[in-house]
């Protein structure tokens, strides 16, 4: 029962278990934190508004819907790890399966590092609520106190009599119940599940090739479509001849295809054929000829160029600013003014953009590596003009996404081919396709201002100039900054320096660009923190006491104390090069120390980097830990590696050969420490990532006195 | 070619003797799978006539299309082949191994296949794609021209190689792969008839060496 | 009708002998384990066993595998039990997943060849395969875990 696809009303019918087993849900009367729990079976089946998010079937299986993709992050461990936590079952009863995109789950974009943070609380009180129910009615069936009874292991145990009732022989009384209100969870020192390394759920079925990814999805009768798109997004096809691929054995026909990209149409040129390869082939085939007038053919050094004379003129839109930053630079005989400039990045998740869709009878469902099915669901049913009850969009696992595959273009080219087939379809986009289509992290330049006076930072003023993503989105307001111009910034900076700003200066290409792990922060990040270690070399302070300086709340300097004895900062030799960056953000705050020196080829090297992640309530420190690791990898490849560049409007990078990934060969020894506290729980997927950049070319600094302020950078030419 | 090359320096031929006493059957791009390595014995090699001038001079045009990317980039002088028009170290630093066919999970043939892989960048493919073995590195990268035309002569650095396997190399199959190399790759500085000719004529004029 | 040996299972396929094996195991065959990740040799997702060698099946047409023995994912043990399997459950190795059948079957012909391998070996033979999901140190982990439980002869 690991598919991918049950749906509800499906998977009652095929489990004969409607009625009988105990089906708990969230009513979400308006936003996802508020949500009231339901006994689904209780209420009118079915009701819009009522979503089943476990069931207890009469055998003691617990069947999860799994509101959020699985993409890597862990969602298929740690949600199951909380639900059995208070419920009390073991882990190996539970079912997982994803749920479809539907408004009565709530928010499902799995983004912003929201899998936990956001359902969490949720997720535990629903738990708890179900053994709540299952233990009254054993103390009922027995006539003892309520009190009298624990749970553990799928079982309700009197604890006087050691009598025992399987949660199977209770279900059915317990789904007559109404679900108690304020069950009283337990604390964290009584967990005997959370907070423990448990092995992943999904491993087994990632080690020999049952994991079903979007790729992997095959209908019957389905067909396979390649498109050739317009290599500038905003570009149409005027033309095509189809001859030579209509030749190429397996192709069964050609034509046109318009996708919605948020508010832009793409174009391009599908071929549908009987298996992937021929389709690949047809698409080779093709003559296309494209219109590309009435839209800026963009380049690279154009971008930065126009993005650092606005830095010069501009004061930008501020998103905050507290005191008087100009006043202060003004006044100081101590200050620094230095840009710092970060490329497009590609997500290149491993898994390529691919969509199955099948439309028939007005009615389409939708199958595919998916991070927002809810959004999808809204985007599609408008699209291509259904309801949206006749849209049903269903997650696979995903094959990496970082942001990409929240965009909601390749199902609705999906859509629109099934549409025209009348047949399902899988629509493949190769390697190339992924890295010239885009949408990419924005290439942002960085003004960065600051003022010493007396050994202490006395003013900051940074100005970001860069694409806004929300402008794709959901047109924000133009007379309104990026709301993401501070994030990676530590809020205690606040309060120990009077005079800070942060500003957007507006600028757009038509360049897509989209979220990509981490976000704003992973380039924030990189500017912030290194700009603080320039003032701290400025103000003649070592840049770990300059944090624990500035950060004077209590988890910031229980952190650095953590980043100080892990490291062995203050024991650092000659000819080592250290560095120092700690960034927040999604809820989280993390601290890298990297440390680098030169091998006897003069060659430098990235000898140990040490993470620190203070999130809060945890669930899984070895999914922790893997996220900080893979967010490590990720930024040691965007700082050293990666750039998208384009010329005349099309991007120059098309493969791995040119957009290289970090190797095995590449990665230095990575040790993640998590910080124990009972804070809220704050995102893990994302926060591990912005830090790792700025500590090392702090490091970088403090071995070469060599200042890296535009990445990618090459390690090998330090 | 060969014949013609005696005819017109008929009357100064010359006999040279090579003898090849122990020959490990060792491959240099041309040695391994259907390429024939005689059997050792003494053989007789006509000479056409000693011109150190001519030689030297065939030599710099056989030296261009030896350090071109489609021949270097397999002769390098690490373990690990060369990739591309610049010559930079192979993605993925697949090593030599023994038999210079690759190790563990990165044979040669796990990506090269038979003939080249259609598209740009993608895995260029001969029948016989390797590297010089371990033992017989044949090294071109950072080799002077004299380096490389006493290397080539040398029978410890070349296979036990005999002027008649010598003058056959110009027509190895690994060695063709230079002028049909795919899409994207550029090709040796000679058509491959000029730079079989001018092998030859190095060889038949007594391989002499330049001074660098 | 190309005959594709899978598995130690034969296949009968209706197929251009120009076609890259991957995608006749993938559509035709429907062993869906083996990844496309690149389509030319750069990633290593598509990673199976032809006679015994971890070729890339992006770019291995069916002309050079029909006849031979292919092992995919899939068909590396029965059980989800070859050390590498264990290993890679026993570390959490995978985040997305995506490319392990394509890292495990590159592991398996380095553990054939080197059964204990260094870290240089895992280098040497690992760094044909891509992990976006950045998980090589516990690949790295992984290996030499199994390494150790072939030694001890437990599996």
């Amino acid at each position: 029962m690991s598919s991918n696809e049950v749906s509800r009303r499906n998977f009652l019918r095929v489990a004969g278990l409607a009625g009988t087993a105990l089906c708990l849900g969230f009513y979400f009367p308006s936003s996802a934190e508020e949500a009231t729990i339901i006994n689904t079976n209780g209420a009118a089946d079915a009701d819009i508004e009522m979503n089943p998010w476990i069931y207890i079937h009469t055998n003691g299986k617990v069947t999860l819907f799994n509101h959020r993709a699985e993409m890597g992050q862990g969602s298929y461990q740690s949600v199951p790890q909380i639900i059995a936590e208070e419920l009390e079952v073991d882990l190996k009863d539970i079912i997982v399966a994803s749920a479809q995109g539907n408004k009565k789950y709530g928010n499902q974009v799995t983004g912003g590092s929201s899998t936990i943070r956001s359902g969490y609380k949720n997720l535990l009180k629903l738990s708890a609520t179900a053994r709540v129910m299952l233990i009254t009615v054993a103390a009922t069936k027995w006539g003892v106190p309520a009190g009298d009874c624990y749970a553990e292991s799928g079982h309700v145990i009197h604890k006087i009599t050691n009598k025992k009732f399987h949660y199977g022989e209770l279900v059915e009384e317990a789904a007559k119940l109404p679900a108690p209100k304020d069950v009283v969870l337990k604390k964290t020192s009584e967990y005997k599940l959370i907070r423990k390394p448990l092995k992943r759920l999904d491993t087994p079925m990632k080690t020999n090739g049952t994991a079903i990814f979007g790729l992997d999805k095959k209908l019957p009768g389905m067909l396979y479509a390649a498109v050739e798109r317009n290599p500038r997004l905003r570009g149409t096809v005027k033309s095509f001849d189809d001859s030579a691929a209509l030749k190429v054995p397996g192709v069964k026909r050609v034509f046109k295809v318009k996708m919605l990209v948020f508010k832009t149409y793409r174009e391009g040129v599908a071929v549908v054929a009987t298996s992937t390869w021929a389709a690949l082939q047809g698409k080779k085939a093709l003559k296309v000829e494209w219109d590309d007038t009435g839209f800026e053919h963009i380049s690279t050094p154009v971008i930065y160029q126009r993005q650092q004379e606005l830095l010069k003129s501009s004061e930008g839109l501020f998103l905050s600013k507290q005191g008087n930053p100009n006043e202060t630079l003004g006044k100081s005989k101590d200050t620094l003014d230095v840009v710092y400039q970060t490329p497009y990045q590609s997500h290149s998740p491993m898994e390529p953009v691919n969509c199955v869709a099948h439309y028939q009878d007005d009615k389409l469902e939708i199958w595919g590596p998916i991070q927002a099915p809810d959004w999808v669901q809204d985007y599609i049913s408008t699209e291509m003009k259904l309801p949206r009850e006749k849209v049903i969009v269903n997650m696979t696992f995903l094959g990496g996404g970082f942001g990409r595959k929240a965009f909601m273009d390749y199902p609705h080219e999906a859509s629109v081919i099934s549409k025209e087939m009348g047949t399902p379809i899988q629509v493949i986009w190769t390697r190339e396709d992924d890295a010239t289509q885009g949408p990419y992290r924005p290439g942002i330049s960085y003004r960065c201002q600051g003022a010493v006076t007396n050994g202490e930072i006395t003013a900051l003023k940074f100005r970001m100039c860069g694409q806004n993503n929300d402008h794709w989105r959901n047109g924000a307001k133009s007379n309104q900054a990026n709301r993401s111009t501070s994030e990676g910034f530590l809020k205690p900076y606040y309060e120990s320096i009077k005079d800070v700003s942060f500003a957007e200066v507006q600028f757009e290409t038509p360049i897509p660009t989209m979220w990509w792990r981490s976000v704003y922060a992973s380039t924030n990040g990189f500017a912030y923190e290194s700009f603080l270690d320039e003032l701290a070399v400025q103000a003649g302070k070592d840049p770990l006491d300059l944090r624990r300086q500035h950060l004077k709340d209590e988890r910031s300097q229980k952190l650095i104390d953590k980043m100080e004895e892990v490291s062995g900062w203050k024991n650092r030799k000659k000819n080592e090069g250290y560095g120092v960056a700690i960034t927040e953000c999604f809820a989280s705050t993390v601290g890298q120390i990297v440390k680098v020196s030169k091998d006897q080829n003069g060659k430098l090297k990235i000898d140990q980097v040490w993470a620190v992640m203070d999130c809060g309530w945890y669930v899984n420190p070895d999914i922790i830990k893997a996220q900080v690791e893979g967010s490590i990898v990720m930024a040691l490849g965007a700082a050293t590696i990666h750039e998208i560049t384009f010329k005349d409007g099309l991007v120059e990078q098309r493969n791995f050969y040119d957009y290289k990934m970090p190797r095995i060969t590449d990665i230095p020894p990575i040790e993640v420490h998590i910080m124990e506290n009972t804070a809220d729980a704050g995102g893990v997927g994302e926060p591990g990532l912005p830090a790792f950049t700025p500590a090392l070319t702090n490091a970088i600094f403090d071995l070469t006195g060599t200042r890296i302020r535009k990445l990618p950078f090459d390690l090998k030419n330090i | 070619m060969q014949e013609k090359i005696k005819e017109k320096h008929n009357g100064l031929r010359t006999l040279v003797v090579i003898s090849t006493l122990s020959v490990l059957v060792i491959s240099m791009a041309f040695g391994i799978g259907g390429n024939k390595i005689s059997n050792p014995e003494t053989q007789v090699i006509p000479i056409v006539k000693k011109d150190s001038i001519a030689s030297v001079k065939a030599f710099r045009q056989v030296y261009r299309v030896l350090m071109s990317p489609r021949c270097m980039n397999c002769h390098p002088s690490g373990d690990i082949p060369l990739q591309g028009d610049d010559s930079h170290i192979h993605e993925m630093f697949p090593k030599r191994g023994h038999e210079g066919k690759g190790i563990l999970s990165m044979k040669c043939t796990n990506c090269h296949q038979p003939e080249n892989t259609k598209g740009l960048h993608a895995p260029p493919g001969n029948a016989n794609w390797h590297l010089p073995p371990a033992d017989m590195k044949m090294v071109f990268e950072g080799k002077t021209a004299s380096q490389l035309a006493k290397q080539l002569m040398d029978p410890k650095q070349n296979g036990n190689k005999n002027m008649k396997q010598l003058l056959e190399h110009a027509d190895d199959g690994l060695v063709k792969w230079g002028w049909e190399p795919g899409e994207g790759r550029t090709l040796p500085p000679l058509t491959h008839s000029e730079f079989k000719k001018q092998w030859q004529l190095w060889l038949n004029t007594g391989a002499y060496a330049p001074k660098d | 009708m190309i005959k594709l040996n899978i598995n130690q299972k034969v296949h009968q396929i209706d197929a251009d002998p120009e076609m890259p094996l991957l995608w006749a195991i993938r559509d035709l065959v429907g062993l869906t384990g083996t990844k496309f990740g690149c389509g030319v040799a750069q990633c290593g997702a598509c990673v199976v066993h032809l006679n015994g060698e971890a070729v890339r099946s992006c770019v291995t047409k069916l002309k050079r595998a029909q006849g031979q023995q292919i092992t995919t994912i899939e068909g590396l043990s029965e059980n989800n039990d070859h050390p590498l399997q264990i290993a890679w459950n026993e570390v959490s190795v995978p985040q997305c997943g995506y490319c392990h059948s394509g890292q495990i079957m590159s592991a398996a012909v380095l553990l054939i060849e080197k059964p204990n391998p260094t870290d240089e070996d895992i280098d040497n033979a690992m760094a044909g395969n891509i992990c976006r999901c950045g998980t090589y140190p516990r690949i790295r982990k992984a290996i030499h875990m199994a390494a150790e439980m072939q030694k001890k002869g437990g599996v």
